[in-house]
């Protein structure tokens, strides 16, 4: 037993060996490789932080959500038709919500402004964790409000807790923060400022009784499509948007996002591959030299293919344990910079948003195959015809 | 033993680079004999000994070492009959120069998974033996001629094989360095072994240590032989 374990570890010792002969050579390679799996692993960790912050949010999603269109855009809508959609059999909870974008010039970002009483009584929503901060110990005469990480970082806020923003007739109204969204749901909370109802209706000087939307929770999950059904037909010209349709086109968004990637990727790989088949196949004679004095010594020709098959696995994981390392610190640490402009193109005005790597044992396994199997195919025909050289030429 | 009969070697065959570099040679070689095969260059011994040492077929007749028939063995056996029934000694040594004296000598036996613990202790016990012991950890590439051919002699024995083949071992040596060599031939001759040299070194030739020196010339054997 041991002569086939120890034959492995003999031959391993052996290519390790091998490719420290060629150290600069080999080193080359490994980093080639391991920049194919830093931008492959970086890619699929953003993705896959991305989707999970998207999962996150869709818990906070409401059932239901009913809007008012005019002339194709959303518009005001009257607080009245919560009555009418009291009627409606089914339906567990009806709430108002007001909601709209504020422009930070200085900045240039635009926060997202939620008008919502059940953050503000730290009732808390599922799906979006809030740390929220002790009550001042001298109340100040301005509104609560909860903030994104980002937010927060804009305003330049610091240890401070009250900020101000403008009415639309620039008269200043103040406010006190006494929360913080948590940065797991950073891609969807990093610009939100969340207050109470009245303050949101007094930030954007609303007419009392307009609200953005309506939000219905339904009781049975199955009668989600009914129930909306019934909602457009008691209310014509509203949208009546679903969990499930918000959903879809998160995925969808993110799935043409990473489809777009992955094919620009692909090109990346693609060439690296053929530098790695052609460093495999186009021997140098002392390398020939070598193969020829090993087989004449007695090695037969699979230990010359284990021999470089083991060479190739040691380049495969010292470039996949660098490039994974390495686009774990791109992701955590730089918020993935190189891949902002394709994943978060939309938020130009947006604060920053951070985001979330997430350890997943598929996406490790996704890359892996991405990287090392191609490599290991592209180099095992070479390895091969590197293996069948006759002895005799070195005679 | 070793028996040759009739073998044929051509090189490039129906073409204009045809080379016909052995004429149905005869040869036999009993165990434990030293055996010298002398002549120019280019008169066919060294194909002669890679016959022998199964790196590669002859065209035609036959070449039995040891009882096999090394013409009819598939590649894999003819790996197995290299590495256990003979060790050779390259005319250039063919070291591996960035590796130590150890570790070129210890080639052979990492296919076999032998510790290294072991492996060493084997190398080291030859490297001793032949007087290079203290240069062990040395890079091939910065030892003289006269240590990488004693590395190279000890890099064949390593498997203790029966019979032993030196291509124009003498080649790069000076006169003192190839009496060295012969007398470490003559210590392997007590012990047993069964020795084949190539050479075209008269001091070879003419040694003691020879029991039969085979001239040749053009692919052809001359001279007393022993044909089968």
């Amino acid at each position: 037993m041991y002569n086939l374990i120890g034959r492995q570890l003999n031959i391993a010792d052996y290519a390790l060996g091998s490719l420290s002969r060629n150290l600069w050579k080999n080193a080359g390679v490994v980093l080639v490789f391991g920049l194919v799996v830093f931008l492959v692993a970086s890619f699929s960790l953003v993705t896959t932080g991305l989707k999970s912050s998207a999962e996150a949010l869709l818990k906070s999603v409401p059932d239901i959500t009913v809007q008012q269109m005019s002339a194709g855009r959303q518009a005001g809508l009257n607080s009245d038709a919560v009555e009418a959609l009291g009627q409606i059999y089914g339906i567990r909870e009806i709430r108002t919500r007001i909601w709209g974008y504020y422009f930070d010039p200085d900045n240039g970002a635009n926060y997202t402004v939620i008008g919502d009483d059940r953050i503000i009584e730290k009732e808390g929503i599922p799906g979006i964790p809030i740390t929220y901060l002790p009550d001042p110990e001298s109340p100040l005469p301005a509104d609560r409000a909860v903030l994104g990480q980002a937010v927060t970082g804009a305003l330049d806020l610091g240890e401070r807790r009250s900020f101000s923003l403008f009415r639309p007739d620039l008269s200043v109204k103040s406010f006190i923060r006494v929360g913080q969204f948590d940065r797991e749901t950073a891609m969807v909370s990093d610009d939100l400022i969340v207050m109470g109802e009245s303050a949101a209706r007094d930030l954007f000087a609303l007419d009392p009784g307009e609200v953005s939307d309506i939000i219905v929770s339904v009781a049975n999950p199955l009668e989600v499509d009914t129930i909306a059904a019934k909602i457009s037909s008691l209310l014509p010209g509203v949208r009546v948007v679903t969990k499930a349709r918000i959903a879809k086109t998160y995925r969808a968004v993110f799935g043409w996002r990473s489809g777009f990637g992955l094919a620009c990727l692909f090109g990346a790989a693609a060439a690296f591959f053929i530098l790695a088949w052609d460093k495999a196949s186009g021997l140098t004679p002392d390398q020939r030299r070598e193969t020829a004095i090993l087989k004449v010594l007695g090695w037969h020709t699979e230990d010359v293919i284990t021999l470089r098959f083991w060479e190739s696995i040691i380049i495969c994981l010292a470039a996949f344990m660098i490039g994974y390392s390495a686009a774990w610190i791109h992701v955590l640490f730089f918020d993935a910079m190189l891949f902002r402009p394709v994943m978060l193109g939309w938020s130009v005005l947006k604060p920053t948003v951070s985001i979330i790597p997430s350890f997943a044992a598929g996406d490790l396994l996704i890359v892996a195959s991405l990287s090392i199997l191609p490599y290991l195919a592209a180099t095992v025909i070479p390895a091969w015809r590197s293996a069948t050289i006759r002895p005799e030429s070195v005679i | 033993m070793i028996e040759l009969n009739n073998v044929e070697k051509w090189y490039n065959r129906g073409t204009v680079n045809e080379v016909h570099a052995l004429h149905r040679i005869n040869l036999a070689i009993e165990p434990n004999q030293v055996v010298c095969v002398h002549g120019p260059s280019g008169s066919g011994k060294s194909t002669l000994l890679a016959i022998l040492a199964g790196i590669i077929g002859p065209t035609s007749g036959s070449a039995v070492v040891n009882g096999r028939k090394l013409a009819r063995l598939p590649d894999r056996f003819l790996t197995i009959h290299r590495r256990d029934t003979v060790g050779f000694i390259f005319q250039r040594f063919q070291l591996i120069p960035e590796l130590s004296i150890l570790d070129n000598v210890t080639l052979p036996l990492l296919p076999l998974g032998v510790k290294p613990a072991e492996r060493n202790r084997r190398a080291m016990v030859l490297l001793d033996l032949l007087s290079i012991g203290h240069r062990a950890r040395f890079p091939a590439a910065e030892i003289s001629g006269g240590e990488q051919q004693r590395v190279a002699i000890a890099r064949a024995m390593i498997n203790d094989p029966p019979i032993i083949i030196a291509d124009e071992p003498t080649a790069h040596l000076d006169r003192a360095l190839s009496l060295e060599f012969l007398s470490i031939i003559e210590e392997f001759k007590r012990g047993g072994k069964t020795i084949v040299m190539a050479s075209h070194d008269p001091l070879v030739a003419d040694s003691a240590v020879v029991d039969r020196c085979l001239p040749m010339r053009d692919g052809r054997l001359e001279g007393p032989l022993q044909p089968i």
